[in-house]
């Protein structure tokens, strides 16, 4: 069980505009960014290998589904949430049941979803 | 023959013994002729009930009858007058004849229901006369009393009606001859004989007829009905509820992929419906049966060649009158492939709008909340929010008119100055434009819109005389890079610039919003001359 206080987060995002208020809400909350990574290989690359505690992701990355991105972490067992403007619909048959933030979100969203991805890091 | 000889032994006999046998001969003469006779009769009333048994139409039945009613009665005329209603209710009286041509008889009226005729057509009974013209019944109605003038001569006279089993008068067998007294009780007897056997004929042929224009009709609904399900597009089908015997036409094999020529089982039906889908295909037909449940269904059909169709299947069980379940159920086809890709490529749509709208709230949401922390009044907070929003707006309109499909360089800075005071003192130098993703054009409308309000406000633009130089080309990489855009933004004439204290939204987005969104390297010079803005901008980000 970890604290929202210099949580590690990778963020995955490909839209400036949306990638710097998720920058501002986490570094609000206390959180470190890692990234934001906007192509999918360095996601892949950062979920891979970096030191990170949790992980946020946009589903659709410039076209590309994120899941090689999610399977990653999962591997790794890093906690991680979506973000969608899709809700849970926009999630293959092997994510259905992750953590989903539905796009726009509150600080509020952001800091419960994020509670509950620390409160499984080991 | 025999007689011959004992005309021999006549002559040998007394007188009295020869007038005897001569009474016997004559006696037996004329029992042979009657004998004679009546098998010709017989022959000819088994040649007539024959002819009246082949079944010919009704014309020639009756034609057969008055020719064998004038043969065996040995009438000189007879004719046969028949009522024929209408579908409309309209009652016509034809009539064949015989012994007489037609045109004895063009000239008059059809027989009115007099006196003499009346028993005939009513049904009553056999009107038999030696002499009609003598006869109680004769000449007593008004306007002729009689025959009309130029009629053939009657005087023997003989009318049979004609009545089928049910009592229902078809129509009356009328004979004549010039000379009284030639029709017997054999005659009369015979045309009885004859009248019921034509009764029964024309029944029946009036019921074939009657059956054939059914048959026809039926053909003919049979015929629209088949043109109006093939120019639908239907297929239509049959099922045999306790045999599962299927029929299905042409369009219905097609929708399943087998041609007309191929056998079609009820059990080839259920296979080629996609498994995923089977269960609930079986389970309606039998709530159609078992509790007369509307049929109306869309399945996936996987055909032996191709690929996967859907299919719009409705039909009704026929519930027996007892209750007792059905026994056959019959129905349509139609494939409905297009509109279900339609319905699909709609969901796609809604869905993608959906992802869309929420994005660009996420956008604005950002928008608002990085121009809040870099504001120090309400009124510049507005200011540049609105100005934001605005610049957002125009990225879009310029990607709605290109379909969304991207947009040229130019193109976007066109757009996005296109209300801008000092639009004129913006230069630019390029070799050629650059066709944008419909990403890249969003994020960079939003940077020049940054660029453009900065120097108005604090740069080039914000004094009379300053300029902005937009040069760009396209550079072909080192050894390790890829091709990239290099755009300079450049201010002269403007006041001073020095770098700002603190990182403002705008420098923001161009050094680290670009930067992540579009891998780019950004630059912001501030130096005496002016502001000075570099991008390098990899290709394969930018294009569509």
């Amino acid at each position: 069980m970890k604290t929202l206080a210099a949580l590690k987060v990778l963020v995955v995002e490909d839209e400036a505009l949306v990638s710097m208020l998720v920058e501002d809400m986490l570094s609000d909350l206390g959180c470190v960014v890692v990234g934001p990574a906007a192509e999918l290989e360095e996601a892949l690359r950062l979920a891979g290998s970096a030191d990170i505690d949790a992980a946020l992701l946009d589903v659709n990355l410039g076209g590309r589904p994120i899941f090689p991105v999610a399977d990653a972490l999962k591997e790794r067992g890093v906690p991680f949430a979506f973000a969608s403007g899709y809700g849970e619909a926009g999630l293959s048959e092997g994510h259905k049941g992750a953590t989903v933030l539905q796009k726009p979100f509150r600080e509020a969203d952001l800091r419960k979803v994020l509670e509950s991805l620390a409160a499984q890091v080991a | 023959m025999a007689a011959g000889g004992i005309k021999g032994l006549v002559r040998a006999m007394s007188r009295a013994e020869g007038d005897e046998v001569e009474d016997l001969l004559a006696r037996l003469g004329a029992a042979e002729e009657a004998l004679a006779e009546e098998v010709r009769r017989s022959r000819a009333l088994n040649r007539i009930a024959e002819a009246i048994g082949a079944g010919h139409d009704a014309e020639t039945l009756v034609q057969t009858v008055v020719d064998g009613g004038v043969e065996l009665t040995g009438a000189q005329f007879g004719a046969f007058f028949y009522n024929i209603v209408a579908p409309d209710g309209e009652s016509y009286t034809l009539y064949s004849l015989s012994g007489a041509p037609r045109s004895a008889f063009e000239g008059f009226p059809m027989p009115r229901n007099t006196a003499v005729f009346a028993p005939t057509f009513k049904g009553e009974g056999v009107v038999r006369s030696d002499d009609i013209t003598q006869d109680p019944r004769y000449g007593r109605n008004a306007p002729r009393r009689g025959m009309p003038e130029g009629h053939l001569p009657v005087r023997s006279y003989l009318a049979v009606p004609v009545i089928t089993r049910e009592g229902a008068v078809l129509g009356g067998l009328f004979f004549g001859h010039p000379q009284v007294g030639r029709f017997g009780a054999r005659a009369e007897s015979l045309m009885v004989g004859l009248a019921a056997q034509a009764a029964v004929a024309i029944e029946s042929v009036r019921a074939r007829e009657a059956a054939h224009a059914e048959l026809a009709q039926r053909r003919d609904a049979e015929e629209r009905l088949k043109f109006a399900l093939d120019s639908g597009r239907l297929g239509s089908w049959e099922l045999d509820v306790e045999t599962r015997a299927y029929l299905a036409s042409d369009i219905c094999k097609a929708n399943y992929g087998r041609r007309p020529d191929e056998g079609f089982t009820f059990a080839d039906l259920v296979a080629s419906v996609h498994p995923g889908d089977r269960d609930r295909m079986t389970a309606a037909i039998e709530d159609a049966i078992r509790h007369g449940a509307e049929y109306d269904i869309e399945y996936r059909v996987r055909a032996p060649v191709g690929e996967t169709r859907w299919v719009h299947a409705r039909g009704r069980a026929a519930q027996t009158a007892d209750h007792g379940g059905a026994r056959r159920m019959a129905g349509v086809s139609l494939d409905v492939t297009e509109r279900k890709r339609a319905e699909e490529r709609q969901k796609l749509l809604v869905n993608e709008l959906n992802h869309r709208v929420k994005n660009t709230l996420v956008s604005v949401q950002s928008i608002a909340s990085q121009t809040l922390r870099t504001t120090e009044t309400p009124e510049a907070f507005r200011d540049a929010f609105e100005g934001r929003i605005m610049a957002l707006s125009h990225t879009h309109d310029l990607l709605t008119q290109q379909n969304w499909e991207g947009a040229s360089l130019r193109e976007i800075f066109d757009f996005e100055l296109e209300a801008f005071a000092a639009r004129d003192r913006i230069g630019f130098d390029y070799d050629r434009d650059l066709q944008l993703s419909p990403k890249a054009t969003v994020a960079l409308g939003m940077a020049v819109h940054e660029l453009a309000t900065n120097a108005l406000k604090y740069g080039a633009l914000s004094v009379p005389g300053g300029e902005v130089r937009v040069v760009w080309a396209v550079e072909s990489g080192e050894t390790d890079e890829s091709p990239a855009l290099r755009l300079t933004w450049t201010e002269r004439g403007g006041p001073p610039v020095v770098a700002p204290t603190r990182q403002g939204f705008g420098a923001r987005l161009l050094e680290k919003g670009l930067a992540g969104e579009l891998s780019a390297q950004v630059s912001l010079a501030y130096d005496s001359l002016g502001l000075a803005c570099t991008m390098r901008l990899p290709i394969r980000a930018l294009e569509p």
